[in-house]
Parts: C-alpha cells; sequence; structure tokens
C-alpha cells in the first residue's frame, strides 16, 4: 500500500513536472508566434501604404502629364475638338 | 536519503530561481529593462480623402523620426559627419544639437523608408528610429485650400487645420485604441499574464463631390487667366446648380501642401469662403428674379433710360455714361444697366428688397463644409440708407463671400431652391457608410421665375456688349460684374474686381461656374477679364462632360 502510494506520487510528480515543461515551452512557442505575427503585421501594414502611394502615383494626373510629355502627346496631336470638331473625328 | 536529495534539489531550484529573478529584477541595469508590464498606444490610421470618382486626394504614408542616444554614441564627429551627409542637414547645427549630457534626442522627422534604409546602411551606433505616418497628397497641391493641412497642436497630437481636414478633424482623426501585455526579458508576451487588447478605430474616408479633373481644369485656367490679366488674386469655383455640390473649388495662389509651415499665414485663406467682395453686376440677376417673382415687373415691361439718376444726393450712371432710351428688362440685364436696376429696385420696394437679400442667405455662412467660412456682412434695416437700397439692385454697398454668391446664385436658375454648398458626399468608415444628401434651405422663386430668368440670361450672355469666344452650338447663360474697390470710404477706380457667373447647357444646367479676379490690370471689366476666363473652363467642361450641342 506504502509503495503504491509513493509511486503514484512519483508518477503524479513526473506528470505535473512534464505537463509544466509542455506548458512553458508551448508558451514560448506561442510567445515567439505571436511576436512574429506583431512583426508581419506591422510589416505588412507598411507595405500597404507604399503599395497604397505607389499606385496613387500611377493614377495621378501628375504621373499622366508626365507620360503626355514623355510622349510629345501635346506636340503632335491637338486636343481643340470643340473649334476644330474635325481632330476628334479624324481616324 | 532519496527524499533528502529530491528536498535538496528542490532547495537548488528554487535558490536558482531566486537569483535569477534578484539578477533580472535588481542587478539588471534599468535602462536596458524591458517593461514587465508594457502598455502601447495603438495610433489610429487618419482617415483619406477622395474625389466623387475615387480618386485620392489625401493618404498616408510612411514616415519615420530618426532620433539619437547620446549616451550610447563611440564617436560624435563621425556620425554627424555622416548623417549630415545622409539628412543634408550642416554638420555644425547638427552636432550642436546633439546633448552628449541627454538620454535621447530628437533629429528629423518626416523621413521616408528610402532614408531610413539609407541612414541603417551605415551602422551607426546610438541612432533609433520611430514610426510615424504622414500625409501623402498625389494630386501635390491641386486643392490645397479645400483640404487644408495637417499640423501639431500643443500636445505635439496631430491636429486638422483649415478646410477639410479642420472641418472633419473628428471623422478623419479615429480614435487610438491601447495593448496592455506582460512581457517577458526579450520583450515576449507572457500568455498566462495579463493580456488586454483594445482595438484603435481608424479614422473615416471622406468620399468628395470634387472631381479631380474639373478641379485640374479650374486651376490650370485659373493660373493661367491671372498670368493673362495680371490679377493679384482669383478664385474659380463650380458646382452642380440643382444640389450645390461642389465640383471645383480653386483659389490663387495657394500653398504647398507639404512644405505649409513654409507659408505665411495669408496664403492658407481660402477667399471662397473667407474673402467678402462687393459682387458688382453680377448681383443684378437676384434683384431682377425677386421682382419677377413679386410680379412687379415682366421680362418685357420697358423702363426709359434717359441719363443719370439721382438718389439724394448721389448720382448713379451706367459704365459708359450711355443711354438707350426705351429699354426691355431683359434689356437692362444685357446692357448691366445700373439705373435700369434702380427701377427695378423701386418696383420692387425697400423691404422686398431686404427680404429678399435675407432669402438669398446673406449675412449668415452657407455652412459649407470648409473650416474657416466668414458669414459675410448685413447690415439691420435700420442702419440702410435711401442710397442703400439704389446701389444694393447693382451689388454695391453689399459685402459677401463668393460661396455666397454662388449658392444664391444657383438658387435662381434650379427652379428656386437655395441649398447648402457641400463637399463631401460620403462618410466611409470600417462598418459604415454615411451618405450626405443634398440640402435644400428655402424655396425663393418658383419655377415659372426661373425659366423667366434663365431665358434672360441666356440673351445677356448672346447680346452682351461684349464679344467672347464662345463655344459654338451651345447655350450659355451668364452675368458679368465689375465691382470697384472701396478704399477709405471712396471707392478707387482703378482696382476692381472683375467677374463673370456662367451656366451651361442653359436648358439643363450641368455646371455653375463662378470666376472672380481681384485686381486685374490689363483691364478692368469682368467682360474682358473673367468672362473670357469663363468661356475657357466652359469650353473643356462641356467637353469633359461630353455635352451635345443643341443649335
Amino acid at each position: 500500500m506504502k509503495n503504491f502510494i509513493l509511486r503514484t506520487t512519483w508518477l503524479i510528480m513526473f506528470i505535473l513536472v512534464f505537463a509544466n515543461l509542455f506548458m512553458f515551452i508551448s508558451g514560448i512557442v506561442l510567445s515567439d508566434e505571436i511576436n512574429n505575427f506583431e512583426l508581419k503585421t506591422d510589416s505588412l501594414r507598411k507595405n500597404n501604404l507604399t503599395l497604397e502611394k505607389e499606385a496613387a502615383n500611377l493614377g495621378s494626373l501628375k504621373f499622366a502629364q508626365e507620360q503626355a510629355k514623355k510622349l510629345q502627346f501635346t506636340n503632335s496631336s491637338l486636343p481643340q475638338s470643340l473649334d476644330k470638331l474635325g481632330y476628334a473625328y479624324r481616324p | 536519503m532519496k527524499i533528502k536529495l529530491v528536498f535538496i534539489f528542490f532547495i537548488l531550484f528554487y535558490l536558482a530561481i531566486i537569483i535569477r529573478l534578484f539578477f533580472l529584477q535588481v542587478i539588471y541595469s534599468p535602462a536596458n529593462k524591458t517593461p514587465y508590464l508594457k502598455t502601447n498606444k495603438l495610433n489610429p490610421i487618419r482617415g483619406r480623402i477622395y474625389d466623387q470618382k475615387n480618386n485620392p486626394l489625401v493618404l498616408n504614408q510612411n514616415s519615420y523620426q530618426l532620433y539619437l542616444e547620446p549616451k550610447k554614441i563611440d564617436d560624435k564627429d563621425k556620425l554627424t559627419h555622416l548623417l549630415s551627409d545622409s539628412l543634408e542637414i550642416p554638420e555644425a547645427s547638427l552636432s550642436a544639437n546633439i546633448n552628449m549630457s541627454k538620454y535621447w534626442v530628437g533629429v528629423q522627422s518626416g523621413l521616408t523608408q528610402e532614408q531610413k534604409d539609407k541612414i541603417d546602411k551605415l551602422n551607426l551606433k546610438g541612432i533609433g528610429f520611430d514610426y510615424q505616418t504622414k500625409r501623402f497628397y498625389p494630386e501635390a497641391s491641386l486643392s490645397a485650400h479645400l483640404i487644408g493641412f495637417l499640423g501639431k497642436n500643443e500636445q505635439n497630437e496631430d491636429v486638422g487645420y483649415l478646410g477639410l481636414e479642420g472641418f472633419y478633424d473628428r471623422d478623419l482623426r479615429g480614435l487610438p485604441g491601447f495593448v496592455e501585455t506582460e512581457r517577458d526579458i526579450i520583450g515576449r508576451p507572457i500568455l498566462i499574464g495579463v493580456q488586454q487588447r483594445v482595438e484603435p478605430e481608424n479614422g473615416r474616408d471622406l468620399v468628395l463631390t470634387i472631381d479631380k479633373t474639373v478641379q485640374e481644369i479650374s486651376k490650370k485656367k485659373l493660373l493661367a487667366g491671372l498670368d493673362l490679366y495680371k490679377a493679384k488674386k482669383g478664385c474659380v469655383i463650380t458646382a452642380d446648380p440643382k444640389t450645390m455640390a461642389i465640383l471645383a473649388l480653386v483659389c490663387l495662389p495657394d500653398y504647398d501642401l507639404e512644405k505649409y509651415y513654409l507659408f505665411s499665414e495669408d496664403y492658407y485663406k481660402n477667399s471662397a469662403i473667407s474673402d467678402l467682395f462687393e459682387p458688382g453686376s453680377v448681383f443684378k440677376p437676384l434683384i431682377m428674379a425677386a421682382a419677377l417673382e413679386e410680379k412687379k415687373i415682366k421680362p418685357n415691361d420697358t423702363y426709359n433710360e434717359t441719363g443719370q439718376v439721382s438718389v439724394g444726393e448721389y448720382n448713379i450712371k451706367t459704365w459708359n455714361d450711355k443711354y438707350e432710351g426705351k429699354i426691355s428688362m431683359t434689356r437692362i440685364l444685357e446692357k448691366s444697366s445700373n439705373v435700369g436696376m434702380v427701377y427695378v429696385g423701386e418696383k420692387l420696394g425697400n423691404k422686398n428688397i431686404y427680404g429678399y437679400l435675407e432669402k438669398y442667405g446673406f449675412g449668415q455662412p452657407t455652412d459649407i463644409d470648409l473650416q474657416g467660412e466668414v458669414s459675410g456682412y448685413l447690415k439691420s434695416r435700420s442702419n440702410w440708407y435711401p442710397i442703400d437700397y439704389s446701389t444694393v439692385t447693382f451689388g454695391q454697398g453689399i459685402a459677401i463671400t463668393p460661396i455666397q454668391m454662388i449658392r444664391a446664385f444657383a438658387s435662381i436658375i434650379n427652379g428656386g431652391y437655395l441649398m447648402r454648398p457641400y463637399l463631401v458626399q460620403k462618410i466611409v468608415s470600417e462598418n459604415k457608410v454615411t451618405e450626405i444628401k443634398p440640402k435644400v434651405e428655402k424655396r425663393i422663386i418658383s419655377q415659372l421665375t426661373s425659366e423667366i430668368i434663365k431665358k434672360m440670361l441666356i440673351s445677356t450672355v448672346e447680346n452682351a456688349e461684349a464679344k467672347w469666344d464662345r463655344p459654338k452650338g451651345y447655350i450659355i447663360g451668364g452675368k458679368t460684374g465689375t465691382a470697384q474697390v472701396p478704399i477709405k470710404g471712396h471707392y478707387d477706380p482703378s482696382k476692381t474686381i472683375a467677374s463673370f457667373i456662367g451656366f451651361a447647357p442653359a436648358n439643363d444646367p450641368k455646371f455653375l461656374t463662378f470666376v472672380v479676379l481681384y485686381e486685374p490690370q490689363t483691364s478692368p471689366w469682368g467682360s474682358e477679364t473673367a468672362a473670357p476666363l469663363f468661356f475657357e473652363i466652359a469650353k473643356q467642361l462641356i467637353v469633359y462632360y461630353n455635352i451635345n450641342p443643341t443649335q
């Protein structure tokens, strides 16, 4: 009987020690994951802002004007279609 | 024996823990210690601003503040030399800024990601970066006065000033959240400890009634107009006359939104809502419409224009001191006859004149959703002299803002409805979209009167004394205005405010545009400065809106 209690106590102790160890290690692993996710979320948020900025730049009138200038749009075509409607319809 | 061993094992185990705790909590340098209970403020992202087609006008971008920890700097000279190169700050001023007795010194904020990466590569000891966001304007200063800017208050918090940033600051700002966590020595969260997180509520986005293309056309043409007519400043306001949704609002000179702090306060003022002016002849249609509504006159009634008119000790004359004899009410507008308008005013009566000025909303703010609007000045009726009732019929002796003028004018061409001008049509939060509908303040004139005055205004453009390069095939209504500027109780004939207000297509107006030029030098007349500028803008808007010719 005495042996049984002693063994059971040891067994419970071992289980508790291992359970504690498991929880401790799991906690550390989860903490690391949380930390990583926090960093990744932060990085994604920053990337989002950068991409939003780039997309807005590409859709801006400023960019369109730069492109028009680069492609010599203003020199090679006359967008005065109201007074000279022929320009608008010319193929 | 075994029990003793276990006992000793536990004693040693707990001793090790106690020593470690003593090391961490007492001996370990407090400067390097990660706070056990870490509370971080989670800053909300400020709301963005879009035009009516969801093109961004204001966004947020990543930004960093560079700081130094002087106690950790190895070589101050090397650090200042390298940083001054990267930041383009003079080495001497950077060096003077570094106080070696301090723990923390802020160096420069507003650094871009590229600048941060460049400095990171220098591998300098004792430097660090704080993350921030700052405003980004994809269209640069296209709408500087409209948008306003983001500055700081006394607590160093972001606050919107002027324009939409000022008016909608509470919506754009959002609510900060916080996160409170127990952290271990290297900053990892302790899962069984306190974990509390309240998410921030990001600022609401604004979707405007502004169309960035109309805004661009207005700004470009106004800039060219100021240059051509050598005007001191100017404004162009374009609105949908049926709803008073503002499609474009530009006043020049304006300022650079990115570097607003380099400009004096005078540049921040949005003349369209904050400057008072005497409107001059653009005001005439308002009085004419009131007289028509009260059935005191009919468009074909005649007035015998024989010469100057005396009111008390004052003589009122036409702009060129020429008189045509019998003329119709429509002709009064066509030739912009001041004496004719005095006749209309007399027919309408003093009480009605004052009553209609109040109905048109003069002396009251329009409640446009922009910070910085002034209400104008309408003195109480007991202070009005007989001459005031005469001069107000042709737009002198009353001080109004351009936004009040365009709102009142919209009411006479949209069927008589005085609308609240507005710029924001949608407020978008994370889970809700609030739509802002056009608001009718009151009805001033009937549909019939509105149709009559529209025809008179079409005739005014077609039979005006000045001939303009109008878009062919389109019916346009409008009125010129030239107001002298009062200086020290007298009008200075050399300084005028030239204006034109017009709408197209006249049968079903798509846009109403008001052009004001302050003190043009090439000609004092609205017909020779503001009117041609209006038609330049109208031509482009007609193409942009794909409006078919009707003639």
